[in-house]
C-alpha cells in the first residue's frame, strides 16, 4: 500500500540533491546575506567521538566552511579551546537562546547516568543524560549524529553494560537521526544546511533524512550483476558479490554506493569487504555476523 | 487469518470495478490534483490486488504441502546454510528456502539464523504474507 | 592548607575526564586523574563471533581505530595460528601509518596548540579562559594559519587510509592476513601523492611550528616529566627483509634500555570503579575513575611517542610536556619515511587472503605500539565463539590510576611538583595532561587480569 506521496524518484533525488548542490546554494545565499549562521551544539556523548573526527573528514565544505560562513559552533569537547566549567559556561548559557543541538554517541543512563560524566557544573557532575535533557527540549532542532546517538548502536550492543540509550528514547520531540558508524560528512553537513535554508528536510518513517536514506545498498551495488546471476565471492579480496560473506547491503538503506567515503575515495564494498550494515537500525547486533565463511563453501 | 478463495475472488472483482470506473474519470479530469489524487487510490487498488493474488497463491501454496515433504524441527535444525547445506526457516508451519535471499546474507537476517522456527519472529516483524509468498516453499513442518 | 582544583571536562582530548589538583604555595602536591566514561566492551564481545572482533574494537576509539583493528587482528593470527605474508603486513602497516599521520596532526593541531597560541576569537569555539599566550603576534598568526591548513592535512591522511582501507574511521582494510583488497598501482600512486604533501607539511610546518611553541614555553621543557620510566610494544618492526624501520620492543628505567617480556603486564583495580569481581561499582571507597591502573612488573610506565622515539634513539633530549610533543611531530615525519619504504616494497595487485576457519578453541595476544603507545587485545575463543576478550590501552598505562602499592599513575606523577603561576586559572594542568594524549574513550574496560 502506498502510505504517503512517494514525492520525487529517489534516484533523481540522489543524483541532483547532493550534500555539495546544499552547500551551493548556501554559498549563494551568503552572498546575498540571506543565510543568518545560527548557533550549533555538537554533543559528545557516551561513544567513541568517531563522528566528530569524521566531520573533520568532511570536503567541500569542510569544517573550517561551517564553522566560518554556516554556523557559530558553541561547544564541542574535542575541539573547543576552554576547558573546565568555562566550556561549560558557553553550554549553560545557551539554553535561553536559538540553537541546534546535534548529538553524538549514546546516553548511558546507568546509575542514573554517572557512567558518563561530560562536565562539572557548581561542583556537580553534568551527566550525558542530564546534558540532553537540558538541552534537547529546547533547542529548534535536534540532529542524532550516527549509529549510537540513533539508536544506542555500540555503545548499546548487548548485554548492554552501561545501559544505554538512544537521544529519542530521551527526549518526547521530534529527532532527525542520521545513523552510520559513523556518519558521513556529507550526512551532517547536508541536513544542517537543508535547515539553515528550508528549515526540516523530507524524512521518512523514521526520522531519517530521505535524501540520503532512500535506497537499499543492494539496488546501487555496482556488484548486484554478479548476485543476480548467482556469482558469490569465497573470501574476501574478491570482485564478485560478497552476499554468502554475510553482506548486508540488502538490508541497509544509505547511499554508500553513490557518495563512497574520505573525499570519495572508497567504500567497503569497493574495498572487498561485506557491508556490515553500520548505517542500519540495530547495528551491531543486529548485523552479526559481519563475516562467515561457513557460508560460501558448496557441497 | 485466512479468506476463502470466493471471498478473495468477488473482493478482487470489486476493485475492478471501482478501478475501471477511475480510469474513465482520469481521461475526461483537466485537474493536475485531482488526477494525482485518483492516480493515488488507483495505486492502492493495485496494491490490494497484489495482496490477494499473494493470498490466491498462498493457499495453493497451502493444498501443495501434502504432496512436498514433511519436515521435522530435527531436521530443520540442519539447514543453517552452512557447510553446504543450504539455509531453510519456519514460518506458520511451512518451511521457506532462503538460502539466496538476499535480506538473509550468511544464512542470517537481523541476528536470527536459518534452520529455526521463527514464525513469532516474523509475526513480530512482518505485517501480511506478501514477503513469504517470494519464498519457495520446501515443506510443512511437522 | 592545600587548595583542591578540579577541571572537568579536559577538553581537546578524546573522551571525558577530569583532573583533581591539590595546591600547596603554588606548587601541585597531589593530584588525580579520573576517567569518565564506561561501555563494557570486554564484556559486549563475549559470545561473538571472533571474526567481528576486529571490526568491533574499532568502535572503541573514534580518533584511533584503526589501531585496535591492528591489535585486535594480531590476536586473532595469534589464536588462529595464521602467519601474515610480508606483503600482507607491509600493507596493514601503512593503513596503521596513515592513522598515525591523523593522530599527530590533530592532536598537535587542533588539541594541543590552542594551549599555546591564541585563535581568532571571533569564532565561539575558541574563546579562551585564560591571558597565557607568549608568541609573538606575527608568529601567533603564522600558527593560527596553520591550524586551519593543517585540517586539510589530517582529512588527506585518513583519505590515504581509506584508498586501502575502505573508509575512515573504522576501516574495513585491516584483517586477518594483512589487509582485505589489493594495492593495485593507481593506489600506490595516490597514496605516495598524498604522502608526499604530508611530508612536505611536516618537515616545513608541523615541526618549526613545534619548536617556535618550545621557544617560548621553555619551562614546558621542565614540568610534566612523571617517573622517566618509559616502554614501547614495538611497531613497524621485525620485519623478515626489512629489517626493524622503527622501534623493537623496548623498555627503560634507571639509565638503562632492555628487552621488553609481556609476561611482566598487569592490570590492577585497586582504585578503579570496579568490585573484586570486575563488575562496575561506583561506590567503592577510595575509588575514582573507570581507568585501571598497567603495570610493569607492578611498576608505572610512560608509553607513546617520546617513549618511542627515545627507546628508538631518535630523540633523546629529555622527558617532560614540551619533550612529548616535539616527539610527537618528530615521529609524524619519522612515520611518513617508514610509510615510503614500505610502499617502495609493495609488489602491486597481490592478494593476501584466504578462507579462514575459527578454531573450536584457542588464544592469542596482540601487542603494538600504536598512536597514543603500547595497545594489547588478548582474546579466548570456546566453542568458536569469543569466551574472553581483554583490551589495555595505551591510556591505562599513561592515565592509570594509583595502583595497590600506591603508585600513582604517570600521568599523575607528572603533574606533582608543576609550579602553578596562577591557581585561578590553572592552564598547566590541561597542557601536561594533553601531551600525553589520553583518549578515554578507550578507556572502558572490565575485566582485570593479572599475569597475563
Amino acid at each position: 500500500m502506498i502510505e504517503k506521496n512517494p514525492g520525487i524518484c529517489p534516484m533523481l533525488n540522489a543524483s541532483s540533491g547532493t550534500a555539495k548542490n546544499l552547500i551551493e546554494k548556501i554559498k549563494s545565499e551568503i552572498m546575498r546575506n540571506s543565510l543568518v549562521k545560527r548557533d550549533l551544539i555538537w554533543l559528545e556523548l557516551t561513544g567513541c567521538s568517531g563522528n566528530i573526527i569524521s566531520l573533520l573528514n568532511g570536503s567541500n565544505p569542510d569544517f573550517k566552511f561551517l564553522i566560518t560562513n554556516m554556523v557559530n559552533l558553541i561547544y564541542n569537547n574535542s575541539l573547543m579551546a576552554a576547558e573546565g566549567e568555562a566550556a561549560l559556561d558557553a553550554l549553560v548559557n545557551k539554553t535561553g537562546s536559538d540553537y541546534i543541538l546535534a548529538v553524538e554517541g549514546a546516553i548511558s543512563t546507568k546509575n542514573n547516568g554517572l557512567y558518563n560524566i561530560i562536565g562539572r557544573w557548581k561542583g556537580e557532575p553534568l551527566t550525558a543524560l542530564k546534558a540532553v535533557q537540558l538541552l534537547g527540549d529546547r533547542a529548534s532542532h535536534v540532529i542524532a549524529v550516527g549509529a549510537c546517538a540513533t539508536h544506542g548502536g555500540v555503545s548499546a550492543a548487548r548485554p548492554n553494560p552501561a545501559e544505554c540509550v538512544s537521544v529519542q528514547s530521551i527526549l518526547k520531540r521530534k529527532v532527525i537521526k542520521l545513523p552510520g558508524c559513523p556518519c558521513h560528512p556529507d550526512w551532517f553537513l547536508g541536513t544542517l544546511a537543508h535547515i539553515l535554508l528550508y528549515g526540516e528536510p523530507e524524512l521518512d518513517d523514521r526520522d531519517r533524512h530521505l535524501l540520503f536514506y532512500s535506497m537499499l545498498i543492494h539496488d546501487r551495488c555496482p556488484r548486484r550483476s554478479y548476485f543476480d546471476n548467482g556469482v558469490f565471492a569465497t573470501r574476501l579480496g574478491e570482485k564478485t558479490c560478497m552476499f554468502k560473506l554475510g553482506c548486508r547491503g540488502p538490508v541497509t538503506r544509505i547511499d554508500c554506493p553513490v557518495r563512497q567515503w574520505n573525499s570519495y575515495v572508497n567504500w567497503p564494498i569497493r574495498d572487498d569487504t561485506p557491508c556490515i550494515g553500520c548505517a542500519m537500525f540495530g547495528f551491531p547486533d543486529s548485523m552479526e555476523p559481519f563475516i562467515s565463511y561457513d557460508t560460501t563453501r558448496k557441497r | 487469518m485466512i479468506k476463502s478463495e470466493k471471498t478473495i475472488c468477488q473482493r478482487m472483482k470489486q476493485i475492478i470495478e471501482e478501478s475501471e470506473s477511475n480510469i474513465k474519470m482520469l481521461f475526461k479530469m483537466p485537474c493536475i490534483y485531482a488526477r494525482t489524487s485518483v492516480l493515488f487510490e488507483l495505486s492502492a487498488n493495485t496494491a490490494e490486488l497484489n495482496e490477494l493474488c499473494s493470498q490466491l497463491i498462498e493457499n495453493e501454496n497451502r493444498q501443495v504441502q501434502p504432496t512436498q515433504s514433511n519436515i521435522t524441527i530435527e531436521q530443520l535444525s540442519q539447514f543453517t546454510g552452512k557447510n553446504g547445506n543450504p539455509a531453510y526457516v519456519a514460518v506458520n508451519g511451512i518451511v521457506y528456502d532462503v538460502t539466496n535471499n538476499a535480506a538473509w546474507a550468511a544464512a542470517t537476517h537481523f541476528g536470527l539464523t536459518a534452520g529455526k522456527d521463527l514464525t513469532d519472529e516474523f509475526a513480530s516483524c512482518h505485517a501480511g504474507h506478501s514477503i513469504l509468498d517470494k519464498l519457495k516453499v520446501v515443506g510443512k513442518l511437522i | 592548607m592545600a587548595k583542591r582544583i578540579v577541571i572537568n571536562p579536559i577538553t581537546r582530548i578524546s573522551g571525558f575526564m577530569e583532573i583533581e589538583a591539590f595546591i600547596e604555595n603554588n606548587i601541585i602536591v597531589d593530584a588525580k586523574t579520573e576517567g569518565l566514561l564506561f561501555r563494557g566492551f570486554e564484556k559486549m564481545l563475549v559470545g561473538r563471533s571472533p571474526f567481528d572482533a576486529v571490526y568491533f574494537t574499532e568502535r572503541i576509539c573514534g580518533i584511533c581505530s584503526t589501531a585496535h583493528g591492528v591489535a585486535s587482528t594480531m590476536a586473532l593470527e595469534a589464536a588462529m595460528k595464521v602467519i601474515p605474508t610480508e606483503q600482507g603486513r607491509y600493507l596493514r602497516d601503512i593503513i596503521h601509518g596513515c592513522e598515525f599521520l591523523q593522530n599527530h596532526i590533530r592532536h598537535f593541531y587542533q588539541y594541543t596548540t590552542p594551549d599555546f597560541i591564541k585563535l581568532p576569537e571571533n569564532y565561539p569555539l575558541y574563546v579562551t579562559d585564560h591571558n597565557d599566550f607568549r608568541l609573538p603576534e606575527e608568529k601567533n598568526a603564522l600558527l593560527v594559519k596553520h591550524y586551519f591548513e593543517s585540517l586539510d592535512l589530517s582529512r588527506q591522511a585518513h583519505e590515504m587510509l581509506a584508498v586501502l582501507g575502505g573508509k575512515a574511521p573504522h576501516n574495513h582494510g585491516v584483517f586477518i592476513g594483512g589487509i582485505t583488497t589489493q594495492a593495485s598501482t593507481d593506489k600506490i600512486i595516490k597514496i605516495k601523492s598524498i604522502l608526499n604533501s604530508i611530508n612536505q607539511f611536516i618537515r616545513d610546518k608541523m615541526i618549526p611550528d613545534a619548536y617556535t611553541i618550545g621557544e617560548y614555553y621553555q619551562d614546558y621543557y621542565h614540568n610534566g616529566g612523571g617517573y622517566g620510566n618509559l616502554l614501547s610494544y614495538g611497531c613497524f618492526n621485525n620485519y623478515a627483509e626489512l629489517g626493524t624501520l622503527y622501534v623493537d620492543p623496548l623498555a627503560y628505567k634507571d639509565g638503562s634500555i632492555r628487552p621488553f617480556y609481556p609476561s611482566g603486564i598487569s592490570e590492577e583495580i585497586d582504585y578503579s570503579w570496579y568490585s573484586d569481581d570486575t563488575e562496575p561499582y561506583m561506590d567503592k571507597p577510595k575509588a575514582y575513575s573507570w581507568v585501571k591502573a598497567a603495570r610493569y612488573y607492578g611498576i608505572p610506565f610512560e608509553t607513546g611517542p617520546l617513549a618511542r622515539q627515545w627507546l628508538s634513539g631518535e630523540y633523546r633530549h629529555g622527558i617532560s610536556t614540551m619533550d612529548r610533543t616535539i616527539a610527537r611531530v618528530l615521529e609524524a615525519k619519522k612515520i611518513t619515511e617508514v610509510i615510503g619504504v614500505l610502499l617502495e616494497n609493495i609488489t602491486p595487485d597481490v592478494s593476501v587472503q584466504k578462507e579462514y576457519s575459527i578454531p573450536e578453541a584457542a588464544e592469542g595476544e596482540g601487542l603494538i605500539d600504536t598512536t597514543r603507545g603500547a595497545l594489547g587485545h588478548w582474546i579466548e575463543i570456546d566453542d568458536r565463539v569469543i569466551s574472553f576478550y581483554q583490551i589495555i590501552t595505551p591510556s591505562g598505562w599513561n592515565l592509570s590510576t594509583r595502583s595497590g602499592n600506591n603508585l600513582k599513575g604517570t600521568a599523575e606523577k607528572a603533574l606533582i611538583g608543576t609550579t602553578i603561576q596562577n591557581s585561578d586559572n590553572p592552564v598547566e594542568l590541561g597542557r601536561i595532561i594533553r601531551s600525553f594524549d589520553p583518549c578515554v574513550s578507550c578507556q572502558l574496560m572490565y575485566i582485570q587480569m593479572v599475569g597475563i
